[in-house]
């Protein structure tokens, strides 16, 4: 699995516990090799099961489950989208099926899906199209460290600390607060 | 006193009686069609109004004449009013030469078939002013599939009949009956059994019965050419469909199934006993067959309907040849 | 609004000028719902045609848009279980487990053996319900008029025996977080084991009066066929994805519940038409009917909510999880992310119609007027589980 996301320059990878949380990888991944690792999931015949974004305190999260029909188990793909120019480039091309799952989350999140060919609302009334009913007022906003399974960790970039918990007990030698952006 | 010529007077007592029975007719059928699908889906069908709902074919006719008149927003408005009006009127036409019974026919003529035959080739035309006049995308649809599958059907039909006509050597209704026998052995479907198939899957074609019903098609386009018909406008088109059955059925049952002929019973009593079998078969079959597809309709009409019927008209002209020369 | 380019010179709303623009010359722009017999509510698919052939068909959703995410935002978990009833008509016990199985999974719950198999018994009985449901009006959309008076016979059967558990017809909320909301009657069981015969016993007449019939199979032999790769790219699944045979059931795939436990097949096609996908909804009534029986024998006493089960107030601890279920239109996931506050953080309902119905776009083109009704139809929708 790991061998998967190999120069991707991923920001973080762990193994999760299906009986748990229901996924069994997940991956951080800069915005830059996102379509590069659908189009190695697509290879290795996962198949696209949604697309959707949380929106936390560090910017929206947005999370890609994939499975497989063969040899089952969910890998969650994760990309951060800042909150000021929530980019992020788009899947669509590779997983057509990946098409209607972004417009459905730049109708309830606003992200914007570079590249996606038909980028126009979905669910939401195209008179209602900027106005984003799950966007959440700042102080509403939870950390995603503090919701997101962080997993068995494989592999963690140094700047990456998203993901790993506040506790200084981890004793990371970065630990700047400054949110890893794309 | 100059007396009114005995054969327009006929024509007249016959018409007043034709447009008296469509009505009449259309009513039963409606009462007949619901009961009969009721049944076939394990529900009692109407009940409420009258015996057996007997009267809500009543209470619909009221209802829909009650109902509103609309015109859609740049419909054609004499073309529009003119569909539905042209789709009843031939449909009158056509009940003048059916012979009920011996002698009992509103206008023997002698190329009987042949007016029938003509006056429903009218039909389309009103399928395709509703169709084009209703400035409607679905209405539009349905008349070119109704156009279409009018002209197919036209010709299978037209060419089964042709073969009884070379049998009986006549075009003449009342005359093809007349050389047919009381029992069923003695009938022309005895003899051109293959001519009475192509004939009653061409019927239902013709008279856009399920599961020919393509240009109402309403899975597919809601209701087809008379979707933005209202009230009567409706109301017209499915009296002249129920009215179209009753040719249909009448001209088969003349042709194939020996007319007004029958044991003890008198003939009036037989032809309408046989047309009403003719129509339940119709109902039964609607209620239990899925729809075609368009192109499938067509396939077989022009690739089996219409070899086969040329083939019959071909075999029977060269054995009544060979009857003449024996 | 300003975001998008003026398209005023077109006739139509915003989306059917958005399709207009590139339309062929000379073709027809056909607006197939959002009200149209063959829709089954309110879908609506724009639709380029040439004479009858559909060169190009975007699906309009959101007319039944009622944002269920936003309102898991403002409920407590307990509270957002009636929801998940009112998302799926067809299949509404299949999402009230997804939901439930999502909410235990986060807070580490377990179920009494007892819920588990009453879960089973009647989320299969729904899925019998929704298939039967999914019959009538797929054959009502091909012509035939007679089917889905038979299919709502043997339907309203089931309804009655759901109701008595349930306390209602169609839209039921009646798996709690911890186990289910009522035991099972006797007198609900004894009406299962009858229904479980006589549903049987007409199976082969459903075959033998529709499933053969020569103008249905022409309707629907070779029509829509989806290929294995398409279903992955699209992320179709259940009997979309089984009737392009693929042998993926989430029941056996990623086992919840005591599913492991019975004995049941899952039935593929290799036909990829829409046959395929009727004959495998066919066969997977056969086989719910067979899971049913099992459960009931293997049914043990006990409780049917956990001890100490949580209250409606109850927080869903810090985490996140997946769970999946298979309903009948597929995978029906439920993706839930908690900070621990009073609501769920985020919950994400993955719904099966929508990636299903989202491969339409490819698979109609080039088909007949008429063959996208029978695409539709074959990939079963349920536009209030689309829309969500």
């Amino acid at each position: 699995m790991e061998a998967l996301f190999s120069g991707l320059s991923a920001l973080y990878l762990a193994k999760c516990d299906a009986a748990k949380t229901g996924q069994v990888f997940q991956a951080f991944l800069p915005a830059s090799t996102l379509v590069r690792a659908a189009e190695r999931l697509l290879a290795a015949d996962y198949y696209i099961e949604d697309i959707c974004a949380v929106d936390c305190a560090e910017g929206y999260v947005v999370v890609y489950h994939f499975d497989h029909f063969e040899a089952p188990g969910r890998v969650t793909l994760r990309v951060l989208a800042p909150h000021a120019s929530p980019v992020v480039p788009s899947i669509a091309n590779v997983f057509h099926g990946a098409e209607w799952h972004e417009r459905e989350t730049r109708d309830f999140h606003g992200v914007v899906f570079e590249g996606n060919p038909n980028l126009i609302p979905l669910l939401m009334d195209p008179d209602m199209a900027d106005c984003f009913p799950l966007r959440k007022e700042d102080k509403a906003r939870a950390k995603a460290k503090d919701m997101l399974e962080a997993g068995e960790v494989v592999y963690c970039h140094p700047s990456f600390t998203l993901m790993t918990p506040d506790a200084p007990a981890e004793a990371k030698e970065s630990g700047g607060d400054k949110p890893a952006t794309a | 006193m100059n007396a009114i010529p005995a054969e327009l007077l006929n024509i007249l007592i016959g018409l007043v009686a034709v447009a008296a029975s469509v009505g009449l007719i259309g009513l039963v059928m409606v009462w007949v069609e619901r009961k009969v699908a009721g049944h076939i889906q394990r529900r009692p069908g109407p009940y409420e109004v009258g015996p057996s709902g007997a009267l809500q074919p009543l209470c619909d006719a009221l209802k829909l004449v009650g109902k509103q008149l609309f015109m859609p927003l740049g419909a054609d408005p004499i073309l529009f009013w003119l569909a539905p009006v042209l789709a009843f009127l031939p449909v009158l036409l056509l009940f003048l030469p059916l012979p009920v019974g011996d002698g009992l026919q509103a206008l023997d003529v002698n190329l009987g078939v042949l007016l029938i035959l003509a006056f429903s080739g009218l039909a389309v035309l009103s399928v395709l002013l509703a169709g084009w006049a209703s400035n409607n995308k679905y209405g539009l649809l349905g008349a070119a599939r109704g156009v279409a599958q009018a002209v197919a059907y036209e010709i299978p039909l037209l060419l089964s009949v042709l073969a009884v006509s070379f049998v009986a050597g006549s075009l003449d209704l009342a005359q093809v009956v007349k050389g047919q026998g009381t029992w069923p052995w003695n009938w022309n479907i005895m003899t051109q059994p293959l001519a009475f198939l192509i004939y009653i899957v061409s019927a239902l074609g013709e008279t856009n019965r399920a599961p020919f019903d393509l240009p109402e098609a309403e899975s597919e386009l809601t209701a087809g050419f008379h979707t933005e018909y209202s009230g009567m406008g409706f109301g017209l088109f499915f009296l002249a469909e129920y009215a179209n059955m009753v040719v249909v059925c009448s001209v088969a049952t003349a042709l194939f199934l020996g007319g007004w002929h029958g044991p003890v019973l008198p003939g009036p009593v037989w032809f309408v006993l046989k047309v009403s079998a003719l129509m339940l078969l119709m109902v039964f079959v609607r209620w239990t067959y899925p729809r075609v597809r368009f192109d499938q309709l067509l396939v077989i009409n022009w690739k089996w309907l219409l070899p086969l019927a040329v083939a019959n008209l071909l075999l029977t002209a060269f054995f009544v040849k060979l009857a003449q020369f024996a | 609004m300003t975001t998008y380019q003026n398209n005023d010179h077109l006739a139509g709303d915003f989306y059917t000028q958005n399709f207009a623009k590139t339309a062929g010359e000379g073709n027809l722009i056909l607006n197939l719902g959002p009200q149209h017999p063959s829709t089954h509510g309110v879908l609506r698919v724009v639709v380029e045609l040439d004479g009858e052939y559909i060169m190009r068909a975007e699906p309009v959703l959101g007319y039944l848009h009622r944002m269920h995410e936003k309102m898991a935002e403002v409920k407590t978990a307990a509270q957002f279980i009636p929801n998940m009833g009112r998302v799926d008509y067809g299949h509404a016990l299949g999402w009230n487990w997804a939901f439930v199985g999502a909410a235990e999974l986060v807070g580490g719950i377990e179920v009494p053996e007892r819920a588990e198999y009453i879960r089973v018994i009647t989320c299969e009985l729904n899925r019998i319900a929704s298939h039967l449901l999914w019959w009538g009006a797929y054959l009502l959309d091909l012509g035939a008029f007679t089917p889905i008076m038979y299919a709502f016979d043997d339907r309203e059967k089931i309804l009655d025996i759901l109701q008595d558990p349930t306390g209602s017809r169609l839209t039921y909320s009646y798996y709690r977080i911890g186990g289910v909301a009522k035991d099972l009657s006797a007198d609900c069981i004894r009406r299962i084991q009858e229904f479980i015969p006589w549903f049987r016993s007409r199976l082969p007449m459903y075959k033998d009066l529709v499933s053969d019939n020569i103008i249905l199979r022409k309707r629907i032999e070779d029509i829509g066929v989806i290929e294995q790769e398409v279903c992955r790219r699209f992320g179709a699944t259940g009997p979309v994805a089984r009737g392009s045979g693929i042998k993926y059931d989430v029941r056996r795939a990623q086992p919840y519940s005591v599913y492991p436990k019975l004995d049941f097949e899952i039935p593929t096609s290799n036909l990829k038409c829409a046959r395929g996908r009727y004959d495998v909804r066919m066969a997977e009534m056969e086989q719910s009917l067979r899971i049913i029986e099992q459960a009931l024998e293997m049914m043990p006493e006990g409780e049917v909510l956990v001890k100490g089960a949580p209250k409606p107030s109850w927080k869903v601890p810090k985490g996140e999880g997946y769970f999946a279920v298979e309903g009948a239109r597929g995978k029906i996931g439920a993706y839930v992310v908690s900070d621990g506050g009073k609501n769920i953080y985020r919950t994400k309902l993955r719904a099966p119609g929508y990636c299903n119905l989202s491969l339409f776009a490819e698979v109609s083109q080039g088909t007949i007027l008429a063959d996208a009704v029978a695409i539709l139809g074959s990939l079963d929708l349920i536009i209030p589980e689309i829309d969500r």
